[in-house]
């Protein structure tokens, strides 16, 4: 049986996107959605309770999984690019500090009382987006030694940073007087805003970065080859690199600047689709991106539903759904070692 | 054999190998990045606009003030307009549901969050979220015509534009700092909710308790000192109340002296040097909920030079009849003066 990747992912995408719109904490029976469906094929307007499930869908579920579809998928993509580029099986899209100067940069404008307004509302994502394109080139200026960028240092300079704008962060939040509940929340994960407002915010950033990142396949195949043999192969190496850190690291801002810090999405979501459809990133980089957003589609879904009316944070089901699931594919996979 | 190079990859590799077009098309991400930071984005502030204003009680036009609706001014500046009375009312702070409940308006109240477990009335309510976030859903599914939501940070402001954004309409109290201002609330969420006359009421019987401790107060001539715990996870550096609070306020009335007074912050930590220098009179455990027990308290390694702890005047107390700013503060005062001066208030 052929595998088409691309046709299996994109059917569990959609499966995942249609589960997100009608699965929620309120209960809206299939036979329900079915009228609502017919109702805006006909154009036809709601009468009670059809009304409120139809302004649930397209006013809070809609978004959201919209949101967490761009979210999704900048974080696996992302982690795609930065596990090729590191050649790194650790590598998240989080290695080079863009989560802790997010978080410091979220906190640092949580402490600030903002007006009450657009701009306002946009502080602190802002300055989480800011701060965490802000720490990742005061990480890469660290670590450049002349022309070139070794890969060591990089990691190095982004542990370092990491643990001191977390450390910045952890003292901000034990000073705050009413803004800590509000940061934790941030930390742990999950859309604080709802509306269409953040996923549109969003959208040029990713649409840049992983664009980028799509036309990279091959820049990154050659780069598993190691610097000196991509270099040889007629690959610019340091430019490469560069613009391919950039990319993924504009795309995960993005991503966390309005959903707080989600882990092990783009730590495992890449391994995933290397370990069945193969290491070619021309391949492996559009799949990340597909099957992040379908697997936080399914994270955020489970986060809703499982303890409804409460939600619990999407990191948290991200880690405690995702690990599992990790270790026993990595169990069934016919290609052990092909790291 | 394939050749690896598509043209996606061959436009990457000529943009990578030429000096001036990478140089360009870095120029041009940070002019698109600038642009698309400029651009205009719909806001979920802007309302009403992108979604059908959702209130099946009202009509979609913007209420006229007429002579019988209610317009107010709350915590974020916004002016607020109410045509009538509110019914169907949504609580996202325990100290709202307790006002509500208080000035007689239970009745109209639809939804609580969860950390609301005053009075017992309010329990039977359904919850709409609380510690981890609240569910629009259910928030949106119970047709409120008021969302009552405190400031002062409790309520996060994205939460205040979500349920906007959504066409509910959302009152934010502002967080008193002294009892008249408490009392204000209570008058405004009367005015919001049709209560104006309950209200009274209690505002006088809350006035005269509040006197009634103040008479007996005045003539004493001492003030013992109080050490008011919020939390001693860490028993060399525990938490008191600072200045600033209600515990704060509530102690000074009742005839004590706070010894987090003088300290930084509003959550402010004490060592236990320093604790032992203060040497309070009276140990009130705020943390009592949490498990602490005067028992607990004289075990604790270092704690037992303290004078409090010698002659067993520690206190298990319930922390939220001084730490919910609503009608049961009154509650809390007489209760703190009676630990302080037991022979003047039986």
């Amino acid at each position: 049986m052929k595998i088409r990747p691309y046709l299996y992912s994109l059917l569990f995408l959609l499966l995942a996107i249609l589960l997100s719109i009608a699965i929620g904490s309120v209960f809206i029976p299939p036979v329900d959605l079915g009228r609502i469906l017919i109702g805006w094929l006909k154009g036809a307007a709601f009468a009670e309770p059809l009304k409120t499930f139809a302004f649930i869908l397209t006013g809070i579920r809609l978004p959201r999984t919209a949101l967490v579809l761009l979210t999704g998928a900048a974080l696996g993509g992302s982690g795609a690019a930065y596990q090729g580029l590191f050649r790194n099986p650790l590598a998240d899209p989080y290695l080079i500090g863009v989560a802790s100067g997010a978080g410091l940069g979220a906190v640092l404008a949580m402490s600030i009382k903002w007006p009450y307004s657009f701009w306002g509302l946009m502080a602190v994502p802002a300055a989480a987006f800011f701060c965490a394109l802000l720490t990742v080139f005061l990480v890469y200026s660290l670590a450049r030694l002349g022309k070139t960028v070794p890969t060591t240092n990089l990691i190095l300079a982004g542990v370092a940073f990491g643990s001191f704008a977390t450390a910045l962060t952890t003292y901000l939040m034990l000073r705050s007087t009413g803004e800590l509940h509000r940061a934790i929340a941030w930390l742990s994960g999950g859309s604080s805003q709802a509306g269409w407002g953040p996923a549109l915010t969003i959208l040029p950033y990713l649409a840049i970065g992983l664009g980028t990142l799509l036309l990279s396949g091959h820049a990154l195949n050659l780069l598993q080859f190691g610097d000196d043999q991509a270099q040889q192969m007629g690959l610019p190496v340091t430019r490469a690199r560069t613009l391919i850190l950039l990319a993924a690291s504009l795309a995960t801002a993005a991503a966390v600047s309005f959903s707080g810090i989600i882990g092990f999405i783009g730590l495992i979501v890449p391994h995933i689709m290397r370990l069945w459809f193969g290491a070619d990133y021309r391949r492996l980089l559009p799949l990340s991106l597909i099957g992040g957003a379908a697997a936080l589609l399914v994270a955020d879904l489970i986060a809703r539903s499982v303890i409804a009316p409460q939600e619990l944070p999407v990191g948290i089901v991200t880690a405690l759904v995702g690990a599992p699931f990790f270790l026993w594919v990595l169990r069934r996979a016919k290609n052990q070692g092909y790291w | 054999m394939d050749s690896p190079r598509g043209s996606g990859q061959r436009n990457l590799n000529t943009l990578l190998e030429e000096n001036g077009m990478f140089r360009k098309f870095i120029l041009l991400l940070s002019i698109l990045m600038l642009i698309s930071a400029c651009s205009p984005v719909p806001s979920s502030t802007s309302t009403a606009t992108e979604t059908e204003p959702f209130n099946p009680q009202m009509p979609s036009a913007t209420p006229v003030p007429s002579a019988t609706s209610i317009t107010l001014t709350d915590d974020l500046g916004r002016a607020f307009t109410l045509t009538t009375p509110a019914q169907r009312v949504v609580s996202i702070a325990p100290s709202n549901t307790e006002i509500l409940f208080a000035i007689g308006a239970g009745a109209q109240v639809v939804g609580r969050d969860e950390t609301s477990d005053y009075p017992a009335e309010a329990q039977s309510l359904p919850t709409i979220g609380g510690y981890s976030g609240f569910n629009l859903e259910a928030i949106v599914a119970l047709h409120p015509d008021l969302v009552l939501a405190q400031g002062g940070g409790l309520n996060a402001p994205e939460l205040i534009a979500s349920l906007e954004g959504l066409g509910l309409k959302v009152y934010v109290l502002r967080n008193p700092s002294t009892l008249e201002e408490m009392y204000a609330n209570l008058e405004t969420v009367a005015q919001l909710t049709g209560r104006e006359s309950e209200t009274r009421t209690l505002v006088e019987s809350l006035k005269a308790r509040v006197a009634a401790v103040d008479q007996k107060i005045m003539p004493l001539s001492y003030a013992p000192t109080v050490y008011y715990e919020l939390d001693a996870t860490d028993a060399t550096k525990p938490f008191t109340a600072g200045p600033g609070t209600f515990v704060d306020l509530l102690i000074s009335r009742a005839g004590g002296i706070n010894i987090g007074g003088t300290l930084q912050g509003q959550w402010a930590q004490i060592s236990l040097e320093q604790l032992v220098v203060a040497n309070p009179g009276i140990i009130i455990l705020g943390d009592a909920a949490y498990g602490e027990t005067p028992a607990k308290v004289a075990q604790r390694p270092g704690w037992e030079t303290l004078a409090a702890i010698q002659s067993g005047q520690v206190f298990a107390f319930n922390d939220s009849l001084v730490s919910r700013p609503g009608p049961r503060l009154v509650d809390g005062l007489e209760e703190v003066a009676k630990l302080l001066h037991p022979n003047l208030f039986k």
